[in-house]
Formats: C-alpha cells, structure tokens, sequence
C-alpha cells in the first residue's frame, strides 16, 4: 500500500513537472494547467475506481466467514455503528487517496488557469461523492455475498455497470426523439465518468458533434445520493441475524422427480441443472471437469445462457449498424463491440483465472490434488483449459456481430480478422497475467485483487496519457503507452474514433506476447514450488 | 493379508525446519491389518510424520518405506498405496459429493464404470450413500469426515493415514466413525489415526505412539505403554463400609515402601496406593487385610489408561525416561 501511495504521488509529481513553465513567457489563459488538472482528475478517478472497491467488498463477508461478525453483532455496537465503523474505515484510506493528491493539485493552481472556486473543489466533491457511493455499494455486496472472491466480482461487476456500461445507452440513442435517447441521457447520469468530463469541459462520452443537455453532475451527485441512501439503508438491515439465515441446499436432484416434471425442466433450462451428472470420461481432462462443476456459472446451462446473451448483443449491435442508426458506421460499432468484449474479458478472466492455484490452497485441496498420480503440469493444464473454453465460448459467441459487420462491408474483412487476433491475444493475455499473479498468493481474494488491479492498469493506465492526446503528451508519447494497452490495438485496427492515427501492430502483439509468456513461466515455477514436498 | 508383514516402516526419520527439529529420529513399525495411533500434544511433529509419509514433506535424514517403496524416491507408487486424509476436508464449491468421489477417482485414473460401482461400493461401506447428491460444502463436519474416509478408499489403498478423523464429531458421530475404522481394519488395510480424542484411540488402536517435541516416547499397547510409565502399579480396594478404612490403611502402610502415598477415599469407601512390590507380596497384604478382620469387596489393579499416559509423557517436568521401551521393539525414538 505504501508503494503504492509513493508510486501515486510520483506520478502525481512527473505530471506537473511535464507541464511547469521553463521559459518566461505567461500563459494567461492558463491552458497548461488545465490539461494537466484534467489528466490528474480522470487518474485519481480511475485510481479510486480500480483501488477503493475492494476493501469494502471483503469487509463483511470476511468478517462472516471468519466468524467474527458474529461476536460483533453480540456486543452493545448497534447495526449502524458497525456500518458507519466500516464506512469510515474505507473513507479514510479514500482521504489519504486524495489527501495526497492535494500537493499536485496545488501545484496546478499554482499554475493558473483553475479557480479555488470552480472546477477544484467542484472535482473533489465529485470523487469525494464516488468515494461514498461505492464505498456503500461495495459494503452492500459485501453483506450478500458468501465468499470473498465472489463479493469482490461483483462489486466490480456492479461498478463496470455504473461508471461505463451506463454510458452505452446514451452514446448509442443520443440526438433520436425516443423514450430510449431519454432513458439514455438519465442513465449517463449514473457514471462519475460522464459528470467528471462535463465539469472538466471536455465534452460528453460519444458527442459525435451533437450538443447534450448540461446538469450531469448535478443529476450524479442527486443519482450519487440516492444509491448511496439505499445501499446503507439495505446494508444496515442485513447487519442482524438475517445475514447467517441461509438453509444448507438439500441437493434435490431432477432424476428422483415425476418424468413430466423432468421433462418441462428440460425443455425450461435446455440442460438440466440438477440433473445427476455422469461421471468423468478418462478422455478428459478431470481438473478441468472439476474447475467447470464447482464453479458458480460454470454449469452447462449458466454457459450457455452466458453465449447466447453475448450473441444477442452482438448481433443487435450488428443490426443497429445496418439501420444505419444516426449514420453510425462499422466502425464506430465496431468500436462499442470491442469496448463490450474486452470489458467483458477484464470482467470475468480474473475470476475465473486468478484463483486457480489460489483457491486450491485456500480451500485445501491442494494436498489432495498433490497426493492423486496427476502430474502437476496436468493439473495446471486442465484448469487453464477450463479457462480458456469459457473464453473461447464468449468471444466466440461475440463473432456474429462481426460476420454481419463483414457481410455489410466486406472491405472490413482483413480489418476483422486483425481484431479478432487483438482479442485472442487479449484474452490470453488476461488470462495467464491473473493466473500468474494469483499463484503468488495463497488466498483468493488478494490474488483476485491483484489480478484485477494490474490488468485494470494495464487498460487503463495507458488511455488516460491516450486522453491527453495532443496535449500534455504527443503522438509519440501516445503510440508508445498505447502499445501495451489491449483495448488500443483493436480500436487502431478498426479505425475507430480518436485511434486512427495510431499504427499498433504488430507491437501490442509482441507485448502481449512477451508478457503472457512471462506470466506463463511465473505460474509454471510457482505452481513447481508449491507443488514440491516441503 | 500376511498381519506379520510389516507394511509402514519409519527408520531414524527426522525432520528439521532450521534449528527447529519437527521430528526426531522416530523409528517405527506398522503392521497389515493393524491400526496405530499417533497421539501428542499440537506441534508434536504428527502432521509432519504424516507427510513425509503421503510424500508431502521430505524428511531430513532417516527413511520412510509403505508396502517397500521409499516415500521419497517412490512417490507415485506411493500414491497408489496410501489413502490420505488431511485435517482438512478440502471442500470444493458447487458439488455434490458423488461428484467430487468422482472427480478423485477420474484423478487416480479408475475407469468410468468401474469407479461408478466403486463408489457405491464405499458409499455403502462408510454410511454416506443418503447424502450422494448434497453439495460438499453443505454438509455438516461429521459428514464431511465421512466423505474424506471415502475419498481415501476410492483407489483402494492398502495403507490409510487419517489425520484427527474423529475431531470436531459430536459423540454419535465419534462412535460411527470408530465403528468405520474398525471394519475398515477387519478389511485389511492398514490405518495410521492421528487424534486428541484419547478415549477413541484407545478403544481402536492396537498399538499407540506418543510423541512430543518431536520424539517418540512410547510405542506398543496402552497397557505395555501403562507399564513404561512407571514400575509402580496403582491397587485399589472396596471395603464394605468406610467404618474400616484407617485400619485398613494402616496395615497397608506397614506392608509397602515406606514413602508410598495411601489415600483414603471414605466416600467411596476405598483405599488406593501406589507401590512397586511384587505379585507374591500383594497377595501376602491381601491375606492380612483378611485376617485383620477388613471386610473387602474388592482388590484391584487399575489400569493405566491413555490419558494417564499421555498426560505423563505431555508434562515437562515428569521424571520419565526420555523413551519408553517398546514392546516387541517394533518402535524407537
């Protein structure tokens, strides 16, 4: 953590010195500061987007399982004082975030160009808003959850929805006279990220030229409020013995049920969850059988509701291209498309990946696993196979929206098959980084959030210099950070907005490469020294 | 099965950690069909024995053999010949439990069809057939013992090693889990139990092993164990009536060693000392106890039981010797 502080603070520190002046010129209007102020704002709010969650996530459930809550709801501490306590837990580290960018931000007053009455404290309001909001958010989750690493998924779940999914609708129907342009433009409202640009001046997610009505932060400090009312109120009445009520399934199985019932199950779920499973064929991989069966959504037919969701998606995107919606193009549809897929694949890969060897240990299998004939290479081969089926499963499901993008203008075809490559790479990328970060650690959750907390800087980091494009940084500054990052490459290839002007390939692909074949080896001789008798 | 056959055998197995000695020369000798005990107090080095044994741990110096392979240099012969139950169930989330039997026997390789009749087979032979479709990590502790006794008989080992099977069971629980280990030894397989729960041990085992820091410090049955601990046996006798006690008392007094402690229990109208005189003797002080007039009921030696033993053993300032001899010297630490 304290690294982590320092490292933010340098950052903090080559950005206003990039920018401080060296000649004697005066720049009144102050133009220097505020590139500098913007790019500062996006990172502190993608630092507290990627970083801040994760406390409140495990806070409760962690609690929970190690017994403790218990003790704690057995003293005189009421429901609310044990939440606020929590609360104020998470807002504090969320201080000291910001409390140590205030030296930088200094330095960009110092500058010029911003007011101690304008955007400065207009910002910190805002990301002080986005502290509470998902710091509630985060405890709610928290307070459902049963299990660490499925607390921290779906808090970031939740957050992915609220600060960049809920910008979809809005940049897709924007400028139509229709009840969805509306719905749209409220639900933008939702995002930190949508009211941190308006107040920023830069604009709205998507403009294409069109002029968007103002008062989104106004909207997302009344929408901020609202969630953050209802998360506290909804986690303040779990805090009581409600949390532990939960019945031990009694493993009801459809083959004991009438054959009519057995019958409309199928036809309802097209597989069966509860049927009685068959056994292991040796011509598999039985790690790999085991990674799917014990995982929450790795049952036939959560996967298979998981592809088909994909594939609508898709091809409703594909469709809206060829209505030729507000004369939006392949690609700028493209664009989305590679948008929803790799946020889809930074989503779920270290979920799936990161607590591999983890989760292992931590649950105490692995002796088990260490005392059965597999080899060891075996073992690490069926569950990352068990990770890359899903992933191809996904991406494949995903392809139609291209096939028809190709179909519309078949000049795309190279073009497609280039970002299709982008996302393998992606994917296999994503994978063996969690999975390599995750053997390092014996828990789930701090391997999870490790995992998601590299492969979000990796796609993150690198579009906040792509924000400041032009201005603080050049072409050559862009292309260079823009190289590692995986969302970057795809969007190049498909010439999609504010990416045209970068040449990608094939040295995104060397990275991606290099650093998944790094990752493999930090896995492999992590996985051969755990596996070793001690 | 040959039950001379020995089928474990620990020779001179230590094991450092650094300075730390986790095991210190333990030698001993498991036979077919027998099962042994390991008991000590936390950190005695069981766990470690345990896993230089299933080939998780190698020991420093010293040898390890099951059925003749090494367990350092024969570790996937060794897999095949032990079943393995760590202190930990080692759940996974989501199955059911013959789903997860299913998935160690695809892992040790049994055909599909033979592993579906093997697994009713032990389903039936460990009590877990009625929960085959609850989820693992639902099922209550005992179960969940249950369920890792049938996971170590999937591949039919010969030799199974049970870390503290019976603890955290409730006493019903306690009382199958004995009855399954029983029927498991009647089947011939060899079982070392490692356990707190003194009284199970003592009920099942054939041969106990105590060790603290490291060392073995006794190693044979409860009652040759009993007899390591002391020369001096514990007599007691039931008079009828507390009336005679401190008659009865003074004549015992005048027939053993001088410094032996007598206690007189008036309300339940008995006397026990310790003494170190012969059988002859004994029945000499019984006769005049007799012709003293003492009304006795009963006149007895009490055993030693293993929690006396252990407990002797546990205590730092016990003037004991720093290793019992082991009966028929099938053991020595």
């Amino acid at each position: 953590m304290m690294l982590f502080q320092v490292g933010l603070i340098a950052v903090f520190v080559v950005l206003v010195m990039v920018r401080w002046p060296t000649d004697d010129r005066v720049a009144l209007a102050g133009l220097r500061s505020q590139q500098v102020f913007r790019l500062f704002a996006y990172g502190l709010l993608t630092t507290l987007l990627i970083l801040l969650p994760v406390f409140p996530a495990t806070s409760i459930v962690r609690e929970k399982n190690q017994g403790t809550l218990e003790l704690l709801l057995n003293t005189p501490l009421g429901p609310v004082r044990i939440f606020l306590g929590k609360l104020l837990g998470v807002l504090g580290l969320a201080g000291i975030l910001l409390a140590l960018s205030l030296p930088a931000a200094a330095a960009c007053y110092a500058l010029g160009g911003l007011s101690l009455t304008g955007e400065l404290p207009r910002v910190y309001a805002l990301l002080a808003l986005v502290a509470v909001q998902y710091s509630t958010v985060g405890l709610y989750v928290s307070s459902r959850s049963n299990t660490i690493d499925g607390a921290v998924r779906w808090t970031y779940g939740v957050i992915l929805f609220l600060a960049v999914i809920s910008l979809g609708p809005h940049a897709f129907f924007q400028g139509q006279d229709s009840y969805l342009a509306t719905l749209g433009a409220w639900l933008r409202c939702v995002s930190p990220i949508a009211a941190l640009m308006e107040l920023l001046g830069a604009g709205d997610i998507g403009g294409q030229g069109l002029l968007s009505a103002g008062g989104v932060p106004g909207r997302f400090a009344i929408a901020s409020l609202v969630i953050t009312a209802v998360a506290s109120i909804a986690t303040i009445g779990r805090l009581n013995h409600r949390i532990f009520d939960r019945a031990r399934p009694q493993g009801r199985i459809s083959d004991d049920r009438r054959i009519d019932e057995q019958r409309a199950r199928r036809i309802l779920f097209l597989v069966d969850p509860q049927r009685r499973s068959r056994g292991i064929s040796l011509l598999v991989n039985p790690v790999m059988m085991k990674e799917f069966r014990c995982r929450r959504f790795g049952r036939l037919h959560w996967l298979l509701r998981l592809v088909a969701g994909c594939a609508i998606l898709s091809l409703a995107l594909s469709v809206a291209t060829t209505k030729g919606a507000l004369d939006w193009g392949a690609a700028e549809i493209g664009g989305i498309m590679v948008y929803l897929q790799v946020a889809l694949v930074v989503l779920i890969t270290p979920s799936l990946a990161a607590g591999l060897i983890a989760g292992e240990r931590e649950s105490g299998g692995w002796p088990l696993l260490q005392t059965t004939p597999m080899s060891v290479f075996r073992i690490v081969w069926g569950k990352l196979l068990s990770v890359i089926l899903t992933l191809v499963l996904l991406l494949c499901a995903t392809l139609p929206g291209y096939a028809v993008m190709v179909k519309v203008d078949p000049g795309m075809r190279s073009q497609v098959e280039r970002v299709v490559i982008c996302l393998a790479a992606t994917a296999g990328f994503a994978m063996l980084l969690s999975a390599g970060i995750g053997s390092l650690f014996r828990r789930t959750a701090p391997a999870m959030i490790c995992a998601y907390t590299a492969l979000i800087a990796v796609c993150a980091g690198p579009m906040l210099i792509w924000m400041g494009r032009d201005a603080p940084f050049g072409h050559g500054t862009v292309q260079s950070a823009l190289t590692i990052n995986p969302i970057a490459a795809p969007l190049s290839v498909i010439r999609a907005s504010g990416f045209e002007n970068y040449d990608l390939i094939p040295a995104n692909w060397w990275f991606l490469g290099i650093a998944s074949a790094v990752s493999l080896m930090v896995l492999i001789i992590q996985t051969g020294r755990v596996w070793r008798p001690q | 099965m040959d039950s001379d056959k020995p089928v474990v055998v620990l020779e001179r197995l230590t094991k450092r950690y650094g300075s730390f000695t986790a095991l210190d020369d333990l030698s001993m000798t498991l036979h077919a069909g027998q099962i042994v005990g390991l008991i000590g107090p936390n950190g005695a080095g069981k766990t470690t024995a345990i896993k230089i044994l299933v080939g998780l741990s190698r020991p420093t110096s010293g040898t390890a053999r099951i059925g003749g392979a090494d367990c350092v240099r024969d570790v996937r012969k060794i897999k095949r010949l032990v079943g393995y139950m760590p202190d930990r169930f080692g759940s996974y989330d989501n199955m059911r439990v013959r789903e997860y039997l299913d998935f160690f026997g695809a892992a040790f390789g049994i055909r599909r069809r033979q592993r579906t009749k093997r697994i009713d087979e032990i389903m039936e032979t460990t009590g877990t057939t009625y929960m085959k479709d609850r989820f693992v990590e639902s099922l209550s502790h005992g179960m969940q013992q249950r369920v890792g006794v049938a996971r170590t008989l999937l591949h039919d080992p010969q030799v199974l090693i049970l870390d503290e099977p019976a603890n955290g069971l409730d006493p019903q629980a306690r009382i199958e889990m004995r009855d399954l280990l029983l029927r498991l030894a009647q089947l011939g397989k060899t079982l070392l139990v490692t356990s707190h729960i003194l009284p199970e041990l003592s009920r099942i085992c054939d041969r106990v092993g105590i060790l603290t820091h490291g060392k073995l410090r006794a190693f044979g049955t409860i009652e040759q164990i009993g007899r390591q601990i002391s020369q001096r046996r514990t007599i007691e006798a039931h008079l009828i009536g507390a009336a005679q006690i401190s008659a009865a008392a003074a004549i015992i007094r005048d027939a053993i060693e001088p410094q032996a402690d007598v206690v007189e229990a008036v309300a339940e109208e008995a006397i026990r000392f310790r003494t170190a005189i012969p059988e002859s003797e004994l029945g000499e002080l019984l006769a005049q106890l007799v012709r003293g007039g003492i009304r006795i009921v009963q006149f007895r030696e009490v055993q030693t039981d293993l929690e006396e033993a252990f407990m002797s053993f546990a205590r730092p300032d016990e003037g004991r010797p720093e290793t019992a001899f082991v009966a028929g010297g099938a053991a020595r630490g």
